[in-house]
């Protein structure tokens, strides 16, 4: 009966969809009013009748029943109860079930926001959103199907089908096969939903794009809409890229953050082309300039954002992250198809529309270096998209199918990252349209020496590598000048204001969320810069076999294997767990666990290392080989020096994002700030 | 985009060359990932499918042809050296072939995707691997399989056809529960 329900609500959701764009259309096409609200409302009602269908699919799977496929596919009697809650998003039905349903909560939320200032927006945004709700929906319903039962056909052979098929019975299993226990961590229980959030989140900016496209009015209007919309995207991307090198460093045992496989890509081309777009909407705010680059860009967001998911769920690609093979791949194909040429058709049809109104007067300027900005993400983005498609190019080409491997990325993007590192030291301290050399270099030169002094502070301590050098002589200049901007804004407040520094600090970032948030963004990327620079050029690794009582040695570290002990846990797991003490300098300073979990319903092995963190470095220990042998247990050891800045670096980020997205005090209409700058005039 | 820092005079119409072009870049993006998904749908060989014969070449030059293990059973790894849960199989796959190799009825082959020959040496050595090693030239072997990443497992029966598939990293007891199950069978 709940499986019924859950499919059913699906169809009402899908029907109401399709109403919603059919309504939305023919409301803009005879501008009829009525036809508009019932779209709107159509849009409202799909968040609530796919709500209830995740409810089903979630009392399914925490009530164990494994007649329904999808929950024999994802989990099994052992997994606790929060397990069986997120396995909602553990497979492919089930994830496709929640994304829609995070799609459909975005759509309800954009439904609710005041219409009346941009009514002429609206039968757009209806439409946009709903065609690619509905579009999931469809491969819910017709291909995906998470509510699917297994069948015990007359003739003894075993059907799976939503109901039941002529005579047959239903079939049972014991249990189901469980979550893949590569999946059963905090950090990989976030990751999904994080990621779907920034991704699903994206397709509302689109939406208002398309609007303006339509409708022609392609003032920076639909910007100034979507600017909140697109930083809460921007901000579960993030979120969810950093969850998942998180989860990776901690459970995939091999000391790494970072693969470089297609389909982290996948996820980090719309981050890309996001941040592109969040740094470029300013310059069109401010100056007039770039709506064709912005429009370009939003629309490259959301088309990577499909691109991504079509890449991932369709089998096309290799990768680890890959979904098993699956019937949706042709129809994301026609989805891809027509929304590509739609939007391109589109954007050419109003090219001319989207004319500057402004000019750029100097290089130097804060547009030109937000520009430059732009160029830098695109070329990393186009070294991404390369290595992404190259097997399928080369395949058609040579007949073989040749991958790029981490060091394609890792060679082609180094100095444009580099490059980006600087431009965030600069770029904050010119001003818009008008910007010298020597205003520029006014704001730049203390802030520039005291980064060489770090560098050669560095040197002295004994650091050689010139790459290593670069690398914290950049981020020793971006925090400096980020921290000195800080300094500067609060100490000439303090003396306009006599507020004291703290309350300084505090008004400023409150009156320009925007700018000292976005600071805040820098200051989180510099430190994350810190902990990849450690990770990447100063990593080392050692591997050995030893006796209970024998020890492994790795720079200032020792490591003495103490036992391990192999036991069976509650929750269906054989365990096998070293004790393993470690020395520092030959004095200690702590004990490890690496262990290796077996899971008997999945059959599969999980490998968790012992980590002894600080904010120095990582020593972090594996269990390689557990099977005793007669020369020992095999370890692998790395020691990862500062890796953790990479984590706090995240915090700080996620943070600065918050600050930028918080809502403003002031009003942020132009009215009510016209009329506040008249009210200081006039005081 | 050079258009976008000109000042805001006259309205140029966009030409229809560069429409065409845009388009025909659009169309030629479509064919390409079409392509890929028509290949990544043709499917790959299936359990209970016959394999078709083919030949490793070995990083010692020798060349290993699948035909001349008619009746035997085959044991396929995918594998490189950038791959992490490929060492930690590493282990297990030797260990299985110090089981089997001198019954002269089970053959082990390591099949090294998209590496470079030094590296891919460099793991032979480490883990101490004995079995036939050697890269997989033109990918011929790994799209025959239609692998979808490393570590792949395939294991062939007596007969010749494909009886068992493990996507991810194996293990010793997988490997032998399958194996002893297969010399079990006549050919």
């Amino acid at each position: 009966m709940v499986a019924e329900i859950g499919f059913g609500a699906l169809i009402v959701a899908f029907v109401v969809s399709i109403y919603g764009i059919l309504a939305g259309l023919y409301g803009a096409r005879r501008h009829a009013e009525p036809w508009l609200e019932s779209g709107r409302r159509a849009m409202l009602l799909t968040w609530p009748l796919i709500t209830l269908s995740v409810v089903c699919l979630v009392a399914l799977l925490v009530g164990g029943h494994y007649e329904v496929q999808y929950v024999y596919n994802v989990s099994s009697r052992f997994m606790p109860l929060y397990l069986r809650i997120t396995a909602l998003w553990g497979g492919q039905a089930g994830s496709l079930v929640f994304w829609s349903w995070l799609m459909a909560a975005f759509a309800a939320a954009a439904t609710l926001r005041k219409w009346d200032r941009d009514r002429e927006f609206l039968p757009w945004v209806i439409v946009v959103t709903l065609v690619t709700l509905a579009f999931f929906l469809g491969l819910v319903i017709f291909v995906e199907n998470p509510f699917v039962r297994f069948w015990q056909m007359p003739d003894g052979r075993q059907a799976v089908a939503m109901f039941a098929p002529r005579g047959a019975t239903p079939l049972v299993p014991m249990d189901g096969r469980g979550l893949n226990p590569l999946l059963r961590h905090p950090g990989m229980i976030l990751h999904p939903p994080m990621l779907y959030l920034g991704f699903v989140s994206f397709v509302i900016p689109y939406a208002f794009g398309v609007a303006a496209l339509v409708t022609g009015r392609t003032d920076d209007r639909w910007i100034r809409i979507t600017r909140r919309w697109t930083l809460v995207a921007w901000l579960f991307l993030s979120l969810g890229l950093i969850l998942g090198s998180r989860w990776a460093y901690d459970v995939l045992g091999w000391g790494g953050y970072w693969g470089w496989d297609p389909v982290e890509i996948a996820a980090f081309m719309p981050w890309l082309s996001g941040t592109a777009f969040l740094h470029s909407v300013m310059i069109q705010e401010k100056r007039g300039l770039f709506k064709r680059w912005n429009m370009i860009l939003i629309i490259l967001t959301y088309a990577l954002v499909i691109f991504g998911t079509f890449l991932t769920r369709s089998g096309v690609l290799s990768s680890v992250h890959a979904f098993a093979q699956s019937a949706i791949g042709p129809l994301f194909f026609g989805f891809i198809a027509f929304t590509f040429i739609g939007s391109m058709g589109l954007l050419l049809y109003r090219w001319n529309d989207l004319r500057s109104e402004g000019v750029m007067t100097s290089l130097l300027s804060r547009e030109a270096l937000f520009l430059l900005n732009n160029l830098l993400f695109m070329g990393i983005l186009v070294v991404c998209f390369w290595g992404v498609i190259y097997p399928l190019i080369s395949e058609i080409f040579t007949g073989q199918k040749v991958t790029v491997g981490p060091s394609y990325y890792e060679r082609s993007t180094a100095p444009l990252f580099a490059a980006l590192l600087l431009l965030m030291g600069i770029a904050p301290l010119s001003a818009w349209g008008h910007s010298t050399l020597k205003t520029l270099g006014r704001a730049l030169w203390k802030p520039l020496i005291a980064s060489i002094v770090v560098v050669i502070g560095l040197w002295v301590g004994g650091i050689r590598a010139w790459s290593a050098l670069l690398a914290f002589w950049l981020v020793a200049l971006v925090s400096l000048v980020t921290l000195y901007e800080y300094y500067r804004a609060v100490v000439a407040r303090h003396r306009r204001t006599g507020e004291n520094y703290l309350r300084a600090l505090w008004n400023l970032a409150g009156r320009n969320r925007r700018r000292y948030g976005g600071y805040i963004i820098h200051l989180g990327v510099v430190l994350m810069a810190l902990g990849i620079i450690g990770i990447e050029l100063f990593q080392t690794e050692t591997q050995g076999t030893v006796q209970p009582g024998g020890s492994l040695r790795l720079g200032d570290y020792t490591m003495l294997f103490q036992r391990l002990d192999v036991f069976d846990t509650q929750d269906g797991r054989n365990v096998a767990r070293a004790v393993v003490s470690v020395f520092k300098n030959d004095r200690y300073v702590g004990e490890l666990h690496p262990r290796r979990d077996f899971f008997y319903d999945s059959q599969q092995t999980m490998t968790i290392p012992g980590v002894r963190s600080t904010m120095e470095d990582d020593f972090y220990v594996i269990l390689v080989d557990w099977q005793s042998s007669a020369q020992g247990i095999t370890f692998k050891i790395y020691h990862n020096p500062l890796v953790n800045w990479l984590w706090v670096g995240g915090l700080v980020f996620i943070l600065g994002t918050l600050v930028a997205a918080w809502p403003d005090r002031e009003a942020e209409s132009p009215r009510a700030r016209a009329a506040q700058t008249l009210a200081v005039q006039g005081a | 985009m050079s258009t976008d820092s000109q000042p805001n005079t006259g309205s140029r119409s966009l030409s229809p060359v560069i429409i065409a072009i845009s388009f025909v870049v659009l169309i030629g993006f479509l064919y390409l990932i079409g392509q890929g998904l028509r290949r990544a749908y043709a499917g790959p060989i299936t359990i209970g499918q016959k394999v078709p014969a083919f030949e490793l070449t070995t990083f010692e030059g020798e060349v290993i042809h699948t035909a001349d293990w008619q009746g035997k059973v085959i044991v396929v790894n995918f594998w490189a050296s950038w791959c992490k849960p490929c060492e930690q199989e590493a282990v297990d796959l030797e260990r299985a072939w110090q089981r089997y190799h001198l019954g002269g009825e089970v053959l082990f082959l390591g099949v090294n995707y998209v590496d470079t020959e030094p590296e891919a040496r460099a793991f032979v050595a480490k883990f101490g691997l004995t079995y036939p090693n050697g890269p997989d030239l033109r990918t011929k072997i790994s799209q025959m399989f239609r692998i979808q990443g490393v570590p792949e497992t395939y294991i062939i029966d007596r007969s010749g056809r494909l009886a068992f598939v493990k996507k991810g990293p194996t293990t010793l007891n997988e490997i032998s529960g399958v194996v002893d199950r297969l010399l079990a069978q006549t050919p």
